[in-house]
């Protein structure tokens, strides 16, 4: 690799002579983690400038051309399926930062869920801390103040036995570790979280998977967009000073993990929760002012990927004085400041007779600022530094980046599934309670304040104070003076994606409704995290493409649009990929809030209801990875059977006639009616002989899609089946949840004993 | 009545502390620490300091909001103080006034604090509803119907003092609520969330004019903040019935 010194710490790198193996050289010294022909992209394209390019030029286009900023595996995918779901009141709908849809004539909600897999799996604490911190400033940049946080978490299981490759951590401190960064990092924010996911599973011990989604409202007239169309315009820094953490995160998340992964510690931004506290105040109370004129936060790919996406996305090119950006370290170079992703900054667009607003504002907050550049006609980058020109390109070769047309395979499963011998009904019930996927996730959820801002009026846990239990969905009240409710959810079904992508993407669909509706909320948008492996893989591109025809099917017969998402792939490590685990943040409308439900047994005498068809397809359900019995066939989802069901019952929700209503998922019925009896308090007498013609177990614990159960007042059962298509099933009554198939008594469980052992299975991983 | 909310980076419970003060009549204003100098407090009726993570609480809870105060108007809050204005503290609030010397407070204001709230029993943050039960009628809870229920939000609500300060303050009545179990008995985990020495969740100093509390009355100023709202309906929240004593009380001193 040949340099030349052409200013402090800015080199002159020969490229245009660099031969092949010299070009995989240069690849590897700076850490661009692209490929041979994005290498030969590069000289290319600096023979025709007739010069050689600067260090700094080169690493601005890797980080514009890195998986993670120009989703280039994924875009046309994309495009083809989760793209374009027409929708009435979507309004800015994957293009800025996170999805804009309307919430009633005068606001908006704000929504956006996004990995940090990669930071997480080398610092558990850091990544998932600074992974809640990105996802709030995407939603921030749009002038919308945040109002609640989800957190999808993917371990292995807590009591991992067997053999950790190199470099790769116990689950249970990356557990602990990724719990508390979130937990310190939002509760100091004073963001509650209100929903999520905590899933265990060995097909994560080599990749965790840590997702996180925030939402926000803003007023219609305030949406601000992350674009400058005109030049002349300040492009100032406000927050947190820039250094050498988180120096090439995006490249590092374009790349697999390996035993090397450790020396990218690096890689991993430090999050300041109390210096994002006040500048969410800065920011809202300027985009209050009405001075904002385009502003994007500092994510994945520091101010390169800010600068340049910010500029392209209105037409004008820009002037960079790398030299005014304030610095941790004194003695950083002009690639580092560029590609840095420290933390807690955002870049504002300010008209000039708007900044001594602005300086007001950040010495009441007690925030630095610094005007760095300006935006200018040509579409061109120039990065200045001390005088000296060191960057001049066209910003479209920059961020336009690249698309490929990945090779990809669908893998068939062949389908059988094994019939096991009839279980003992009781133990296996017990058992089931006590799996980690369907155990009580309240040490989790109560680390997290859930309650700040006074918005959440239903929680994450529903029931009675000290008896709570599993909810499908948190609704808050984001308005003062309305009783419009937003209904958020968190869904993904591994387990089912990975017999079958495709069915399992319309199942994880078809349960975001099921949530939404079952606390009284009619779905409104989608924001899809869609976690992959190694996408140079056809087998694992085969995946991806299958999963988002799953999605895009689904939605668009719903009319759900997706309005953000984010794509990570490399989820690989020691040749394990993960299983495909598409995630969805799916948002409900409750017009009256006081019209929404819970998931707890009410009342002695109110009747049950079974809603929806249940099939025999086992593969992918907790039964059956409990009795270790093998089954490749996942159940099927009639999408338009969903949309009918979801109407009816949101319908009788509506009009008061449903008391409680849970859907149907992990463990089937009999798991759903257990949480109905521990939330409330109350046993029930169940008769599973209405259903369809199964043995017992299939019936219990078939994880069928497409329903719920419901309480219903007797005074209200006429009302209620004239408008649902439900089956009674039996009555709330006693202490005790006794279940029986005609004559035939199944098993008989006291309350306190499901709730002792479904709270105690993973209590003692608890730090 | 003129409420200053006092702010600072990582207060965050501002807003819904806002939300309350206004809603029972007051005229809630927000001060941030950096815009606050002398002689500004006098003007209003009451301060109030709402919770959060104040610089984040990586020392001790509340100590840098304190230290701020102190260096930059210790001797306006002094005053306010002694003049019998209204002073209280929710959550890191309560933790900034023990900081401070306002509370316990048990012979005035003391030079270092008497008591602490430390680290949960649990050793953890922990949100979740508790019972409470009213002690003593102060401006504070004089509206306050004996049993209530309020949110905590917390990893340093312990209240710990010397047997002798935890005496004095028993003595002198100023234990304005005890956390409960629902059934009567003795508190154990979690109804005692954090460990409380004679479940101690809210105190007033001895003149009965600073008030500190561990639960979170704004967060349940309305019914359907309430967690058991789907199934006991209700008027107005519980948190509602604090700020309506206090809205009451400083409206009577005011018209005498």
């Amino acid at each position: 690799m040949k340099l030349k010194k052409i200013a402090t710490g800015v080199y002159e790198v020969n490229i245009i002579d660099a031969t092949d193996e010299e070009l995989d050289e240069i690849n590897n010294t700076m850490g661009l983690a692209l490929s041979m022909d994005e290498m030969k992209k590069i000289r290319d394209f600096f023979r025709k400038m007739g010069r050689n390019p600067t260090d700094l030029e080169i690493h601005a286009i890797a980080q514009g051309w890195s998986e993670h900023c120009s989703y280039k595996s994924s875009k046309p995918i994309l495009r083809k399926y989760i793209f374009g779901i027409p929708s009435e009141h979507a309004m800015i709908v994957m293009q800025d930062d996170a999805g804009v849809v309307e919430l009633d004539d005068e606001y908006a909600y704000v929504f956006k869920i996004e990995s940090h897999n990669h930071p997480s799996a080398v610092e558990p604490y850091g990544g998932a801390a600074t992974g809640v911190g990105g996802i709030i400033r995407d939603v921030l940049n749009m002038g919308a103040k945040p109002i609640a946080l989800v957190d999808p978490l993917f371990f292995g299981p807590p009591d991992y036995r067997g053999k950790l490759n190199k470099g790769i951590k116990h689950p249970l401190f990356l557990i602990n570790g990724v719990i508390s960064g979130i937990r310190d990092y939002g509760n100091r924010v004073g963001i509650p979280t209100v929903a999520g996911i905590t899933y265990f599973h060995e097909d994560y011990v080599n990749n965790v998977l840590v997702n996180a989604g925030c939402l926000g409202v803003v007023k219609k007239d305030k949406i601000v967009r992350s674009a400058v169309d005109k030049a002349g315009v300040k492009l100032v820094m406000v927050g947190g000073r820039t250094g050498r953490d988180g120096i090439h995160g995006v490249n590092f998340a374009s790349k697999i993990l390996d035993e090397k992964s450790e020396e990218e510690r690096q890689a991993v931004q430090l999050g300041n929760p109390i210096l994002k506290e006040p500048l969410i105040h800065l920011v809202l109370e300027a985009n209050e002012l009405g001075i904002i004129h385009g502003m994007k936060d500092l994510g994945g790919g520091g101010l390169g990927s800010v600068v340049g996406e910010m500029c392209h996305a209105g037409g004008v090119g820009a002037n960079v004085y790398l030299d005014r950006v304030l610095l941790k370290e004194g003695d950083m170079v002009p690639w580092e400041i560029w590609v840095s992703e420290s933390q807690e900054r955002m870049l504002l667009a300010i008209e000039d007779k708007n900044l001594p607003d602005l300086e007001k504002l950040c010495k009441k907050w007690d925030i630095e600022m610094s005007v760095i550049g300006e935006t200018i006609e040509q579409k061109n980058l120039r990065i200045f530094w001390h005088g000296n020109k060191i960057l001049d390109m066209p910003l479209e070769f920059i961020t336009a980046g690249v698309e490929y047309e990945r090779d990809y395979t669908v893998r068939r499963v062949q389908e059988m599934q094994e019939i096991p011998p009839e279980p003992n009904y009781r133990r296996v019930f017990l058992k089931l309670l006590s799996t980690y996927n369907i155990a009580s996730k309240e040490w989790v959820i109560r680390q997290y304040d859930h309650e700040v801002q006074g918005r959440t009026v239903i929680k994450p846990m529903h029931g009675i104070v000290g008896y709570e239990s599993h909810g499908d969905a948190a609704v808050l009240k984001p308005l003062h003076d309305s009783w419009k409710g937003i209904a958020i959810t968190t869904v993904s079904n591994p387990h089912i994606s990975k017999l079958n992508p495709y069915l399992g993407a319309l199942y994880t669909v078809d349960e975001a409704v099921r949530n939404l509706v079952a606390v009284g909320a009619m779905p409104s948008s989608m924001s899809d995290g869609l976690n992959f492996g190694n996408p140079e893989r056809p087998e694992i591109m085969g995946e991806f493409v299958e999963t988002c025809r799953g999605l895009g099917d689904a939605a668009r017969t719903l009319g759900i649009p997706y309005v953000s998402g984010n794509v990570s792939f490399y989820n690989e490590a020691f040749g394990k990929n993960i299983p495909p685990t598409p995630v969805l943040m799916a948002v409900g409308i409750i017009d009256d809030i006081r019209n929404a439900i819970t998931s707890d047994f009410k009342k002695e005498g109110n009747h049950i209801y079974l809603i929806g068809k249940t099939t025999g397809e086992m593969g992918g359900s907790e039964y059956y990875s409990l009795l270790n019995a093998s089954s490749t066939i996942v159940p099927n989802v009639n999408i338009e059977k969903t949309k009918l069901l979801s109407e009816q019952l949101h319908s009788a929700i509506s009009k008061g006639l449903v008391e409680s209503c849970h859907d149907i998922s992990h463990g089937g019925l009999g798991v759903t009616l257990a949480e109905m009896s521990i939330g409330g308090n109350l046993g029930a007498e169940i008769d599973l002989k209405n259903m369809e013609h199964f043995r017992p177990d299939i019936k219990l614990f078939s994880e069928s899609p497409t329903r719920w159960v419901c309480e219903v007042k007797p005074e209200n059962t006429g009302k209620f089946e004239s408008l649902v298509d439900g089956k009674s099933i039996g009555v709330v009554d006693g202490d005790r949840l006794r279940v029986k198939d005609g004559e035939r008594w199944l098993f008989n469980v006291n309350v306190d004993n499901m709730r002792d052992i479904w709270k105690g299975s993973l209590k003692k991983y608890l730090r | 009545m003129r409420v200053a909310i006092l702010q600072m980076e990582g207060t965050n419970c501002e807003e819904e502390s806002y939300i309350a003060f206004k809603e029972t009549g007051a005229n809630p204003e927000y001060l941030h620490i950096n815009n606050l100098t002398e002689g500004m407090l006098e003007s209003y009726d009451m301060i109030f300091i709402p919770g959060g993570f104040s610089s984040g609480d990586y020392i001790r809870a509340g100590a840098v909001f304190a230290a701020r105060l102190k260096a930059k108007v210790w001797k306006d809050i002094v005053d306010f103080v002694e003049s019998g204005k209204p002073v209280m503290g929710v959550c890191n609030g309560f933790q900034v006034l023990i900081e401070l010397g306002l509370l316990p407070g048990t012979e005035g204001i003391s030079e270092v604090p008497q008591a602490a709230l430390m680290t949960n029993n649990s050793n953890r943050f922990e949100c979740r509803w508790v019972h409470l039960e009213k002690i003593n009628d102060t401006m504070f809870s004089r509206d306050v119907p004996n049993k209530i229920m309020l949110p905590v939000a917390h990893a340093e609500g312990k209240f710990f003092a010397t047997q002798n300060i935890i005496k004095k303050i028993e003595d002198n009545g100023q234990v304005v609520f005890r956390y409960i179990s629902p059934d009567g008995t003795e508190p154990e985990y979690p109804w005692n969330p954090n460990g409380s020495i004679n479940n101690i969740a809210a105190i007033v100093n001895s003149y009965g004019n600073v008030f500190g509390i561990m639960p979170h009355p704004e967060r349940a100023y309305f019914p359907f903040q309430h967690p058991d709202w789907t199934r006991n309906p209700r008027n107005i929240g519980d948190g509602y019935y604090i700020f309506r004593s206090l809205f009451k009380q400083i409206n009577e001193a005011k018209s005498r």
